[in-house]
């Protein structure tokens, strides 16, 4: 048996009822789902990065881990019906409204819509926010590959191939002060090697940011063309100010 | 210049996930704390985060950003934590005084200890057309999504499939944006793969190996070339809007101001300043917490400031030696817990290259 539940089994217990799936694939520190399963069906143990342990054979189709799970990586599988259907309930945080009723697309893990599903019912999965759990009828052989319900599919198109070499240009590494890359390169090449240096000659991270935004790609493009680690490129010295204030409100005026 | 000055226990600069939670610890102990935080809103990054978190309970797992930081909020208020809101904490002189620019003007604030849970700030990479309207950091486009309501774009491209990527491009798909892909330039994603599976099972293409060349556009982006690094093509996304999610770092001027030593690790992000286990910055009454001490993530930062507001009280006689030293193994576990795994050994063992240094 796999840590998620034999999916045979599954598909069986199915058979009489809602049971969940849970598509949980990797080690990361999460584990709300063992605690609202009142069961026991879902253990994640001590240890909050291993992958929980699920027993179907316990689960009573509540919904809760549905719920909870922030990956949104569980989802109920309901195979009672005689019409021999699918009937999935999926977590929805979307701004379309969908209610019961409704046509949706039903679609697959990579966002292709498989066709359309009809929702049997919506339940709101909190009192604090939009969010629903949908439960949508597809046909059976849907059953294991419908991860997504969604009014809107986007229709976004192919990039376009751009054909010819790029020219490099040049740009804006400072742009408080105006300081381009090949004025940077230039710097560095004078001999430049350290920020603090830099900064007294060109005003570069003396502008309204104070360094913020360029700091980062200023140490790497000089750690670079200088060949110094970048401890030694080191940081703006830091001066108060450190956020811009009006020199009145120094002076003890409120305005 | 004659600013007024007032005297204070313990300082927590930032009231984000680090800065709460050590005025919560310390104010149990009977420190009276002062928190200081230029926003509007106390919370930090949590009050714009609309999607429920991992970790574990004990973290808020399975609860939105905006309702963890309610909850520390109402601990921190309980505990009687003064959270002052608007207060931009402007310098951190060497002698140890804060000056503060607040709702009712500047002045100065002398405690006893000071942490300094500053956060982080979003990296950048620059490319001709950087500049045009349209395109900002992924964490602009979530605050004018999740705060403001407004729509960055209509089509958004994303650069970087880290977490922070994953997010925000699910964030801005709920919002109602089409997201047309997200760039990254290693070969990899680095995110969650449930962050990636939400994306992708909305229809969103990911393009690994890809670098950003340029943008164009007159008035503001229209598109964005793009060079596949592996087969050399290159290939232009229309977009009116570029969210950059390239990293982050850590956001500690502050300590450089009072005269920490600044370190470089790439793992946390970049420059920060030295610390220990006990979150210590290396000078008497000075502590750092979560992202301005290496970036990490928020369950992360809830327990460094854990941490350090149990250190500030021990170190201030308000807790006893052996009730902090407990408190902080309790804490130094559930943070090597949390460091596990494939995401968490790199900044385990980066961190750990601080303690021993």
């Amino acid at each position: 048996m796999g840590e998620s539940g034999d999916i045979d089994e599954i598909w069986r217990r199915a058979e009489g009822g809602a049971v969940a799936i849970l598509d949980c694939r990797e080690e990361i520190p999460c584990d709300p789902c063992e605690a609202v399963c009142a069961r026991g069906a879902i253990v994640v143990g001590k240890n909050v990065c291993d992958l929980p342990r699920y027993d179907p054979g316990l689960c009573n189709g509540c919904g809760r881990c549905v719920a909870i799970c922030p990956g949104m990586a569980i989802y109920l599988l309901d195979r009672s019906s005689r019409d021999g259907g699918a009937r999935l309930t999926l977590p929805y945080e979307m701004k379309e409204e969908i209610k019961a009723g409704d046509e949706v697309w039903a679609l697959d893990e990579d966002g292709s819509p498989l066709g359309k599903g009809k929702v049997v019912k919506t339940a709101k999965m909190n009192k604090r926010d939009h969010s629903l759990l949908v439960t949508v009828d597809v046909p059976e052989e849907w059953a294991l590959k419908v991860r997504g319900v969604r009014i809107r599919v986007m229709s976004i198109g192919e990039p376009l191939e751009v054909r010819g070499c790029q020219r490099e240009e040049d740009h804006l590494l400072c742009r408080c002060e105006e300081i381009s890359r090949s004025q940077a390169r230039e710097y560095a090449a004078m001999g430049f090697n350290s920020l603090r240096a830099l900064r007294r000659f060109s005003r570069v991270g003396l502008g309204y940011c104070q360094g913020r935004f360029c700091q980062a790609m200023l140490v790497d493009e000089f750690s670079t063309a200088a060949f110094r680690d970048r401890e030694g490129v080191g940081v703006f010295k830091v001066r108060p100010p450190v956020r811009p204030v009006k020199l009145g409100r120094l002076g003890g005026e409120n305005g | 210049m004659n600013l007024p000055l007032e005297h204070t226990a313990l300082a927590v600069v930032g009231a984000g996930p680090a800065g709460l939670c050590a005025a919560v610890e310390a104010a149990r102990s009977g420190v009276p704390v002062v928190v200081l935080d230029e926003n509007e809103r106390a919370g930090g990054q949590l009050f714009k985060q609309v999607h429920r978190f991992f970790g574990s309970r004990r973290h808020g797992a399975g609860k939105r950003g905006y309702e963890i930081a309610d909850d520390l909020i109402a601990e921190c208020l309980r505990a009687g934590v003064d959270i002052r809101l608007g207060s931009s904490v402007i310098a951190f002189f060497p002698e140890g005084e804060l000056m503060v620019d607040g709702p009712g003007g500047v002045y100065l604030v002398r405690p006893q200890a000071v942490v300094i849970a500053t956060g982080a700030s979003e990296k950048t990479i620059a490319f001709p057309g950087w500049t045009l309207p349209g395109i900002m950091g992924a964490g602009a486009a979530q605050t004018l999504v999740n705060v403001h309501g407004v729509l960055p774009g209509k089509r958004v491209l994303i650069a970087g499939a880290g977490n922070v990527g994953l997010i925000v491009s699910y964030q801005l798909l709920q919002a109602g944006a089409d997201v047309v892909g997200i760039v990254e330039a290693s070969h990899g994603v680095s995110g969650y793969e449930v962050h990636l599976d939400r994306v992708r099972r909305e229809g969103v293409p990911i393009y690994p190996g890809h670098r950003i060349i340029s943008a164009r556009g007159r008035d503001g982006l229209e598109a964005v070339v793009v060079k596949d690094l592996r087969g050399g093509r290159t290939v232009l996304f229309e977009a009116d809007s570029l969210c950059m999610a390239v990293g982050m770092s850590p956001m500690a001027e502050l300590a450089a101001m009072r005269g920490c030593r600044m370190v470089f690790r790439e793992e946390l992000g970049g420059f920060l300043p030295w610390h220990d286990e006990k979150m210590r910055a290396g000078l008497q009454g000075v502590y750092v917490a979560g992202d301005a001490a290496g970036v990490e993530e928020a369950s992360v930062a809830m327990e460094e400031g854990r941490m350090s507001g149990i250190s500030a009280a021990e170190e201030m006689g308000s807790m006893k030696k052996r009730q902090a030293a407990a408190r902080r193994a309790a804490v130094s576990r559930r943070l090597a817990d949390l460091r596990r795994g494939p995401y968490g050994e790199a900044r385990m063992a980066a961190k750990c290259s601080l303690y021993c240094a």
